[in-house]
């Protein structure tokens, strides 16, 4: 039991970091990015690459938050930059079609099955009663570190303040000078680094395969919304109490049913409270 | 080259009872509904099961229709009081739990292997009547649901959610309910996915989780754009291209040796994705719509 909330934290961190991303974007450019998943597959396989070529765990996460970096950089710059005055519906649709359009260009030079990360020992730390594989805790330190560091540019450099300027207020925001192209850029730049080093710890924990991402979208919007769409902050404890219920339920639901029970606490959440549980209510509805 | 016709226009109608069903809840009413293949897999196989359990398949239709509207009365009922983009995740959402029950019960579903021998009607009319028969029958149903919706937005509900969808407030400030209307359209466009559920799983014969990806669903959106949002015609047509655009796929696959299956599918997905991007960034009228509408 205990074992499996331990799981499900580490677990809970990835959907944490999804979800983060999910509502940097959704803060600052206002619309749910359903590409986050597909940038995540796109990091994890740019870290297998550089494994495969011979790279070690530094090249690998260089490689995978590069490609994050750059897709989603492409993906601003070619589509949801020339989106931002049209409904959301456009530049939620246009996130779908980047997601397949990513995903069916990756699969076509990396094909549908499975790849595995080599095992990097199975050394096991034993705490008291919890037992907790050692590559684990890298990662879930990896993964904290990187949240760490997202709210630390947010909340304590100049970019970071006028990301939260931005948010808050666009029009306010540019009237006060604020060059909200640099601003964007930072912002794509920064979900692409959280998205691609996610998707190399969700690679290494589990399989590269090409619905990585997107079968963590579901989750992730459940964490978004449980946290509070548009505050980041809200979104990785949100992630982790999800991780920790999905793995809790697995004894009676099943492994494979994981998914839909964050489906099913995203129905509930969002019938008790329509703005997320930690959310305020935004002045235009 | 006959029955390859007959079978072309018996799915593009599939298709096209798919989008008008899509159209009436996002065109007319403004409902974002991004999980329109969990519609379709309920009626589908609600239908197969109930036909494969020695049920009349006519019974099944009825099945088909009912509990797919059914399956969408909890959703309707969240939709209330959500944004568009929190009605697109639900529904996403809801669509990817579909998936995961036919695949993990598999007593009822027989899992990922899917249902095989779904019956097929008009069998007893010999192999080439039998399609003819089927796509007469796919046809109706399309005509059908096309006066349906006709009816339905020429009628007094029909400017009630057109207004919903215009302008939710002016509407509640007139004294008008939405929420009702909202879930209505909802339902019946749910019942009408169901339907074209049936038709698909009774044509084909065999059903499987592999036949209900999210694909599914943007394929739907990407029909109805092409023919032009808020357009019962444009949606036809939009289905129309769509098989074409789908089956020329399967074409540029003769013409390209050395391109396994696998490949194709890669192909298939990006070309959606580039086309939804490439309508959403500067036709999002559709091909044919017209700007006056949205």
């Amino acid at each position: 039991m205990l074992n499996l909330a331990v799981n499900g934290v580490i677990e809970g961190l990835l959907i944490g970091l999804a979800a983060l991303a999910l509502n940097l974007v959704f803060a600052v450019g206002r619309f749910p990015n359903a590409a986050t998943g597909d940038f995540m597959t796109i990091g994890a396989y740019a870290g297998y690459g550089a494994q495969h070529i011979g790279g070690g765990i530094l090249a690998q996460s260089a490689a995978a938050i590069a490609a994050g970096v750059a897709t989603a950089l492409l993906a601003h710059l070619t589509v949801f930059r020339r989106l931002s005055r049209s409904p959301m519906i456009a530049a939620m649709l246009a996130s779908i079609g980047i997601a397949f359009f990513g995903r069916g260009v990756l699969t076509l030079f990396t094909g549908q099955d499975p790849k595995f990360f080599p095992l990097h020992g199975m050394a096991v730390l034993v705490l008291g009663p919890v037992r907790l594989q050692v590559t684990d805790a890298w990662l879930a330190a990896t993964a904290l570190l990187c949240v760490a560091a997202v709210l630390g540019v947010l909340h304590l450099t100049p970019i970071g303040r006028q990301m939260r300027a931005v948010a808050d207020n666009p029009v306010l925001a540019q009237a006060s000078g604020i060059r909200s192209r640099r601003v964007m850029l930072a912002l794509w730049a920064m979900v692409g680094a959280i998205t691609g080093i996610a998707g190399l710890i969700v690679a290494m924990r589990t399989t590269v395969n090409p619905e990585l991402g997107w079968d963590l979208l579901v989750p992730a919007f459940a964490a978004a919304v449980l946290g509070g769409v548009g505050s980041p902050g809200g979104a990785v404890p949100a992630g982790i109490a999800l991780g920790v219920l999905q793995e809790l339920s697995t004894p009676w639901l099943g492994f494979s049913y994981k998914t839909a029970v964050s489906f099913v606490i995203l129905a509930v959440i969002l019938l008790l409270r329509p703005h997320g549980l930690f959310g305020v209510k935004e002045a235009v509805r | 080259m006959l029955s390859y016709l007959v079978a072309l226009l018996i799915i593009a109608g599939i298709y096209a009872l798919l989008t008008i069903s899509l159209d009436l809840q996002y065109g007319f009413t403004g409902l974002v509904n991004f999980g329109q293949v969990g519609f379709f897999a309920v009626g589908a196989y609600g239908s197969a099961l109930v036909s494969l359990s020695g049920a009349p398949i006519a019974l099944g239709f009825v099945v088909a229709i009912l509990a797919a509207a059914v399956s969408a009365l909890p959703i309707g009922l969240l939709a209330l009081r959500l944004r568009e983009e929190y009605l697109a995740i639900i529904t996403l959402g809801y669509s990817e739990a579909v998936r995961l029950v036919i695949v993990n019960e598999t007593w009822l579903t027989n899992g990922s292997q899917g249902l095989t021998g779904v019956p097929r009607p008009f069998m007893q009319l010999g192999e080439g009547r039998a399609d003819l028969a089927y796509l007469a029958l796919v046809l109706a149903c399309n005509l059908a649901m096309v006066l349906l919706i006709r009816r339905l937005v020429g009628s007094p509900f029909g400017r009630l959610i057109q207004a919903v969808r215009d302008n939710e407030t002016a509407a509640i400030a007139l004294g008008k309910h939405p929420p009702a209307a909202k879930v209505k359209t909802l339902t019946i466009g749910a019942g009408i996915a169901g339907l074209a559920g049936a038709l698909y799983g009774h044509y084909i014969g065999f059903v499987s989780p592999d036949q209900f990806l999210p694909l599914v669903t943007f394929y739907i959106w990407m029909a109805m754009i092409l023919g032009g949002i808020g357009s019962l015609r444009g949606s036809l047509a939009g289905a129309a291209i769509l098989v074409l655009i789908l089956e020329g796929t399967r074409f540029i696959r003769d013409f390209l040796p050395g391109v396994a299956d696998v490949q194709m599918a890669s192909v298939r997905l990006a070309l959606v994705g580039l086309l939804l991007i490439g309508f959403v960034l500067h036709r999002p009228q559709g091909l044919f719509g017209s700007m006056a509408r949205r």
